[in-house]
């Protein structure tokens, strides 16, 4: 079959009108320009890349490029991008939207991330692209900018619903996208009704649980592919876990999934530098720390809330005085009050912060950009007058900022101070590659949670070596967890990328929840020790199970 | 484009859209103050502009600096890639889109000029992917004389945009109107005599994703609307098409020896 042939003739009209006037003409050296640019930016080929060349000041890695080539030419523009995590699936992206954009096959482009990513995704498409990518803030923005970035949320809601699924997309891009694995959920069903041309999905976990996962993934992409709901289940599935045609479905899923891996990509991985330093209680901050006991003995409060008041009480007095307020507030009695007042006291004795003296030392031996992360907002805010007044310049950094506030400050950090403070929820979503110093202020119980810390200085671009400090105090809860848990499982040494996918298998609120109920019902130091090493024999065989399965199997592209 | 390339091609522009040029200190380097004109379309400020139009004051027109290495920190970096670089060609070809002609000629020779409509035409090739490939066609309007390759030619002859003033012009015979379709009929027909096989790969590929589309709904008597959907996608993703685009366009007078008989491809 022939291919049709379209001649536009909108500019007759204009050009008879130019003759029966008498001009105005152009001047004949812009007319000689005009057949100049155009000829220069032609596309001489169906294939390769025009982008690189475009972007002088970019600098791609191999495996980005030969990503972007093979998802426009041989996937044809439907692909699950699932590369290990830090080898910059953005980079890919934005190369394939900017040679599609190039080459005039897109122009109107969604891409779909988690919101507080947004921002970061149009700075990075904006700079390094030069492609004129906005956030989606005002219900017109979808109808009038050609490539709009919105949080998943936002698009799926109305009044943005309808106005989104009225778009014609020519690219959809949509980040984490395994988040959309169940079929049911509106965000699958809304992802579905999507019109799309070309269709990205980005994801470092195609396959978290069931082998289902993959099949409602690929089906978003190109519905069919895999077959039908019924036959997919009867080719490829015996029971909800395990596969059957390992290969052909792995050759299959490899023909619209690349998945770089680490150790492919030829690329030098800075190392990861742990210190871990165990810090001893001043004399006024043991008594504090042992003196919280009695509110137990007492039954004023229950194991778990004395587990939270211990842990506070490693941050800092000042996280912990907000949780013993509010306690002391809704619980006291004539008969209680004499033993509160003895704990205020002995929290009111405390002059020095042994772990923030400990820091100090650290950052200023450091020299150098220090980012400290801590789980409590009063400790955060402590620390950085406590800094001050050491004579060391801080900004804070918090999820809850706003996506301006968050790039200020992370500028700040870069540009004018030294010390960047940030609380948990602050982790996600900002690349700090630019320092290589990073202290772990007290310890999340939750092992993704440090990985992600950690993710912020370790990954594409980091070009020194990454050192971790991990602070914990000596003879407290905090101590179990980093021998125990920690030291034990090597989690701190772990590859980036190696940890979710570990965590992954096991299910991670089990392990918090675990952590939680040996502290919760053991009686001695002793026995919360065995039972930890129980848990971390637990982990570390599940971790060498998967290491084994991946040299098996799994969707890789080898 | 190289830059040298790029540094030629803005000083072209500039000098001709009537920018004066300002003097720098390095060869990398290239200032330009803009004209009321070229300050509207490229520095994107109509505020200023309406406001300085409503007041009647003296505007302070822009000045841009280009610096053409990346080393430097003085001016605006250019390449190939730069949005900046794309806004002024885009520029061009909006200013450089229609244009009238007469070749200058020496004195003694024959004073009539024949009429010529010059075609300069991006012929996109497209389906999942795109490539394209540009083609200029001179038509002589009475005898019907085409030939291709028009935009080099004229590069060698001496135009100008008067008619001199011992010249006369011959009246056409063929009118603009089917001059045009007379050069889309002979694009049209040399591309069929081109190979297909991108089309066809291209076919192909489409026809094996709507089977597939058609196995995944296929237990359904009544197609959902995403069906339909999906299947109009398919077709926007695959569907082989070659679309034929003005560049731009010019109405030529030429004297009748200026063309060798073999440059001549239909009549």
């Amino acid at each position: 079959m022939k291919p049709i042939i379209q001649f536009d003739r909108t500019w007759y009209d204009s050009f008879l009108k130019h003759i029966e006037d008498n001009g105005p003409w152009a001047k004949s050296e812009l007319f000689s320009l005009a057949y100049l640019a155009e000829k220069e930016r032609i596309i001489p080929s169906f294939h390769g890349l025009i982008a690189p060349g475009r972007l002088p000041q970019l600098k791609l890695h191999p495996h980005q490029i030969e990503t972007a080539r093979t998802v426009i030419e041989e996937m044809h523009g439907k692909a699950i991008l699932a590369d290990e995590v830090g080898l910059g699936k953005t980079i890919e992206a934005g190369l394939i939207i900017k040679e599609y954009m190039i080459r005039g096959l897109v122009k109107k482009v969604l891409i779909l991330v988690p919101a507080s990513l947004v921002l970061q995704w149009v700075s990075e498409l904006n700079a390094k692209f030069y492609i004129p990518a906005v956030a989606q803030r005002k219900a017109y923005v979808w109808e009038h900018y050609d490539v709009v970035v919105s949080s998943m949320d936002t698009a799926k809601r109305e009044p943005h619903r309808s106005i989104v699924l009225a778009q014609d997309y020519d690219l959809i891009i949509i980040d984490e996208a395994h988040k959309l694995k169940n079929h049911k959920t509106k965000n699958y069903q809304f992802v579905q009704s999507l019109k799309k041309k070309f269709c990205l999905l980005l994801t470092a976990t195609p396959i978290q649980n069931q082998i289902n996962e993959i099949f409602y993934l690929v089906s978003l992409l190109k519905p069919g592919y895999l077959g039908s709901a019924e036959q997919f289940a009867k080719n490829y599935k015996s029971g909800l876990r395990s596969v059957k045609n390992e290969q052909k479905l792995k050759a299959l899923v490899n023909q619209v999934m690349v998945r770089n891996r680490r150790e492919d990509t030829g690329l030098h991985w800075p190392k990861r530098i742990i210190k871990s330093f165990e810090i001893p209680f001043s004399k006024a901050e043991q008594d504090f720390y042992s003196s919280l006991d009695v509110l137990k003995q007492h039954g004023i409060v229950q194991s778990f809330s004395l587990l939270t008041l211990q842990r506070e009480a490693c941050s800092s007095r000042e996280a912990a005085f907000v949780t013993l307020n509010k306690i002391y507030r809704t619980t006291t009695t004539p008969v209680t009050e004499r033993l509160w007042h003895d704990i205020f006291d002995k929290l009111n004795a405390i002059q020095q912060n042994a772990k923030a003296e400990k820091a100090v030392e650290l950052i200023k031996q450091i020299n150098d950009k220090v980012i400290i992360f801590t789980e409590y907002r009063a400790t955060q805010l402590y620390l950085q007058w406590y800094l001050k007044k050491n004579g060391i310049s801080s900004v804070p950094f918090s999820g809850g900022f706003r996506r301006n506030k968050k790039d200020w400050m992370r500028m700040l950090f870069q540009n004018n101070v030294q010390v960047l403070v940030a609380t948990e929820a602050g982790g996600e979503g900002i690349n700090l590659q630019f320092a290589c110093h990073l202290i772990n202020y007290d310890l999340p119980w939750n092992p993704m949670r440090i990985e992600q810390r950690i993710g912020r200085i370790h990954r594409l671009g980091q070009e020194k070596d990454v050192h971790i400090y991990n602070f914990a105090t000596r003879g407290t809860v905090e101590s179990h967890i980093l021998n125990l848990l920690y030291n034990k499982i090597h989690l701190f040494e772990q590859v980036i990328g190696e940890l979710d996918k570990i965590l992954t298998h096991i299910d991670l609120n089990d392990v918090e929840k675990q952590v939680l109920t040996i502290f919760e019902e053991s009686d001695t130091d002793g026995e919360i020790k065995i039972k930890l090493d129980n848990l971390s024999s637990v982990i570390n065989f599940e971790q060498l199970q998967l290491k084994g399965d991946e040299d098996h199997a799994a969707g890789g592209n080898s | 484009m190289q830059q040298a390339e790029i540094h030629d091609f803005l000083v072209r522009f500039f000098s001709s859209s009537g920018c004066s040029i300002l003097p720098v200190s390095s060869a990398d380097q290239l200032k330009v103050q803009l004209t009321k004109e070229m300050d509207k379309r490229l520095m994107n400020r109509p505020f200023y502009w309406h406001y300085i139009e409503q007041i009647g004051a003296e505007p302070e027109l822009a000045t841009l600096t280009f610096r053409l290495n990346d080393n430097d920190n003085d001016g605006e970096f250019i390449h190939f890639g730069s949005p900046r670089l794309h806004q002024i060609m885009n520029t061009v070809e909006e200013l450089g889109r229609f244009i009238r002609m007469y070749q200058i000629l020496p004195s003694q020779s024959a004073p009539a000029l024949e009429p010529w409509l010059g075609l300069n035409l991006k012929i996109s090739y497209q389906c999942d992917l795109k490539k394209d490939f540009i083609r200029s066609v001179g038509l002589q309007l009475i005898n019907g004389t085409l030939i291709e390759g028009f935009q080099s030619m004229l590069k060698r002859l001496q135009l100008n945009q008067k008619m001199p003033d011992y010249c006369y012009t011959l009246s056409p015979l063929i009118t603009i109107n089917s001059g045009i379709r007379r050069i889309e009929r002979f694009i049209e027909a040399e591309l069929n005599t081109e190979p297909t096989d991108w089309a066809d790969q291209a076919n192909e590929r489409w026809e094996k994703d709507q089977q597939l589309l058609d196995s995944f709904y296929d237990y359904q008597e009544l197609k959902p609307e995403r069906y339909t959907q999906e299947k109009k996608a398919l077709e926007e993703q695959y569907k082989p098409v070659i679309k034929v685009k003005l560049i731009n366009a010019g109405l030529f007078y030429l004297q009748s020896s200026t063309f060798l008989p073999d440059l001549i491809k239909d009549r």
